[in-house]
């Protein structure tokens, strides 16, 4: 497989052109994703996250500007849309709500059997993702209606998972489940990235949740890009970042206040343990 | 993809029009449309479309968005033109060949037969497109209020007009970002025969269905968690009060349908 990337130029996305209620949802995107990245989109509710993640699989097609997919133009006559579509897996927000089938492993086979593999292979992608997002042998039969939320959350995106995209966009993933259930999701997508180099697109309206995982940070607002950087750099900016109404993550908010107070606290912490272990070294060394 | 459908469809502005009472809205419409089938000439095709005119240069709603309500019944509206110029017999036949004659008595009666249908879906789209859901089921509600005396449920009606009105946004929302879900899952709507596209369809409309059902209940606990008990002893945070500009819509509309009563008895054409 060779180098991929995504690639977008000047992208502009309006909603309801000649309706009378407008809404310039993208404005001038400019963005580059390379192989591998495992990225977090910030923003507030209605910056355009999903709006910028339903462009990169074609789903929707923006207004103006250009998308490169492994250096093709998207929007070309020719471009296939379907097998764009199954390169880059788009996880939505509450996937649960697209289960429909019998059987929790008929359900995750629909995708893969759209793609038209043998059998055969439909089943052994869709047992491999069912087996990465933990859910257990004893459920592959029941209904997936009559599973938890956090279940069926983790069935909805093995449905994805099986087709085994080269890009894999989840929008919101963690929206509304609890800790223990948000942790499970997000250290399955760090593992994903890290066993199989699989690039990662995480969008979510919390700091808190992307800061541990991801290792470039986009933060939208009002459908521009105003951060792109390490999460490390972009918690720098904690002025810009509280008026985009997004702030910082709690870990790094306490190394902030403390340095404001006169603390020499080194370094660029970004968890609670790298924070706590920067404490750590300022109480004892100075 | 869905977002074509114009029922209810609502078209924000600040206008004469939009700030009628959403009464006088409704009582003008039905007399507009009963006024179309008042007369038989030219004339009255004319005053009709006039008086249209004329409405909707007060209510600033751009002209496209009135014209746009005619796309769905076009088909409805090709059939009956069809029709009625095809079974209409008369002297001054035009054309004939076959079992098929053509009259000028027909040409004339398709023209104005459609031009009937397209006059009365526009005059009920401009009251939609000036009228939000609410305060249209809140008219309905007060019109037919007299008919709570013979054990006609109106608020219930009325509640359940206004509830099915604020659903339909939500649920073409809802369809629409099922189909992109299963799209992005490569399902595909658009090949196959009869049989296959309908059975893609299924991937639709159980989420559909499932979210339809559990937002149902949602809204049905909402509305039992605030007490809610029917129309009996009710009162409005709104109430509709006839202000003097809806006094003045009701002698407009009083004026224009003698004018077209008059113009068919008197104009020769
Ligand atoms: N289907 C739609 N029709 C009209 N406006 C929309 C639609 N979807 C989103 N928007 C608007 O576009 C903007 C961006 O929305 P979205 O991309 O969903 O934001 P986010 O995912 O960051 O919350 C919002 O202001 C929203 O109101
Ligand atoms: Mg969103």
């Amino acid at each position: 497989m060779n180098y991929m990337s995504i690639k977008l130029q000047n992208v502009n996305y309006i909603y309801g052109i000649g309706t009378g209620q407008e809404k310039h949802a993208l404005k001038n995107i400019n963005l580059e994703i390379n192989d591998g990245e495992f990225i977090g989109l910030a923003g507030h509710t209605g910056s355009g996250k999903s709006t910028l993640v339903q462009l990169l699989n074609g789903l929707i097609r923006a207004s103006g500007g250009t998308i490169y997919y492994n250096g093709q133009n998207i929007y070309d006559k020719l471009y296939n849309m379907r097998d764009l579509r199954s390169r880059v897996g788009l996880v939505f927000q509450y996937p649960e709500h697209q289960l429909f089938e019998t059987t929790v492993i008929n359900d995750v086979q629909f995708g893969p059997k759209n793609l038209g593999l043998p059998q055969l292979e439909v089943e052994l992608r869709s047992f491999k993702a069912l087996k990465m997002t933990g859910i257990g042998d004893d459920l592959l039969d029941v209904s997936p209606f009559t599973l938890s939320g956090g279940q069926k959350r983790r069935v909805a995106i093995a449905g994805i998972l099986a087709m085994q995209p080269e890009v894999l966009v989840l929008d919101e993933p963690v929206a509304g489940l609890d800790p223990a259930g948000r942790d499970e999701i997000l250290g399955l997508l760090k593992k994903l990235h890290d066993d199989n180099n699989i690039t990662i697109i995480l969008v979510s309206h919390s700091m808190d949740d992307i800061a541990k995982y991801v290792d470039r940070m986009l933060v939208m607002n009002n459908g521009e890009i105003v951060l792109d950087g390490k999460p490390a750099e972009v918690f720098q900016f904690e002025k810009e970042l509280e008026q985009t109404g997004l702030g910082v993550p709690q870990a790094v908010k306490v190394i902030h206040q403390l340095r404001e107070a006169g603390a020499s606290i080194k370094g660029k912490p970004v968890t609670a343990e790298e924070s706590a272990s920067a404490i750590y070294n300022w109480l004892k060394y100075s | 993809m869905l977002r074509d459908i114009t029922i209810g469809q609502y078209y924000p502005a600040e206008s004469a029009i939009h700030r009628l009472d959403p009464r006088v809205k409704v009582v003008a419409t039905f007399i507009y449309i009963i006024s179309l089938f008042c007369f038989k000439q030219l004339s009255g095709y004319i005053i009709a479309a006039l008086f249209f005119l004329c409405m909707v240069k007060l209510s600033r709603v751009p002209f496209k968005f009135i014209t746009r309500g005619i796309k769905p019944i076009i088909f409805m509206l090709i059939f009956t033109a069809a029709l009625n110029l095809l079974w209409t017999s008369g002297e001054n036949v035009l054309i004939k060949a076959g079992f098929i004659t053509i009259t000028a008595e027909g040409v004339k009666k398709m023209v104005f037969m459609a031009l009937r249908l397209v006059f009365l879906i526009i005059g009920s789209s401009l009251m939609t497109l000036t009228t939000t859901p609410n305060q249209l089921t809140d008219a309905i509600e007060s019109l037919f209020k007299p008919l709570n005396k013979v054990k006609v449920p109106v608020h219930e009606i009325a509640m359940m007009m206004s509830i099915a009105l604020r659903f339909i946004p939500i649920l073409v929302e809802e369809t629409d970002k099922i189909m992109k879900a299963q799209l992005a899952r490569g399902a595909d709507f658009e090949s196959g025969n009869v049989i296959q596209r309908i059975k893609s369809m299924v991937p639709i409309f159980i989420p559909l269905f499932v979210s339809a059902a559990r937002r149902a209940n949602d809204l049905a606990l909402a509305m039992d968690a605030r007490c809610y008990h029917g129309g009996e002893g009710r009162t409005k945070m709104k109430p509709l009060k006839y202000k003097k500009k809806d006094i003045a819509a009701y002698l407009v509309m009083l004026c224009y349908i003698c004018l077209i009563i008059a113009a068919g008895r008197i104009l020769p054409v």
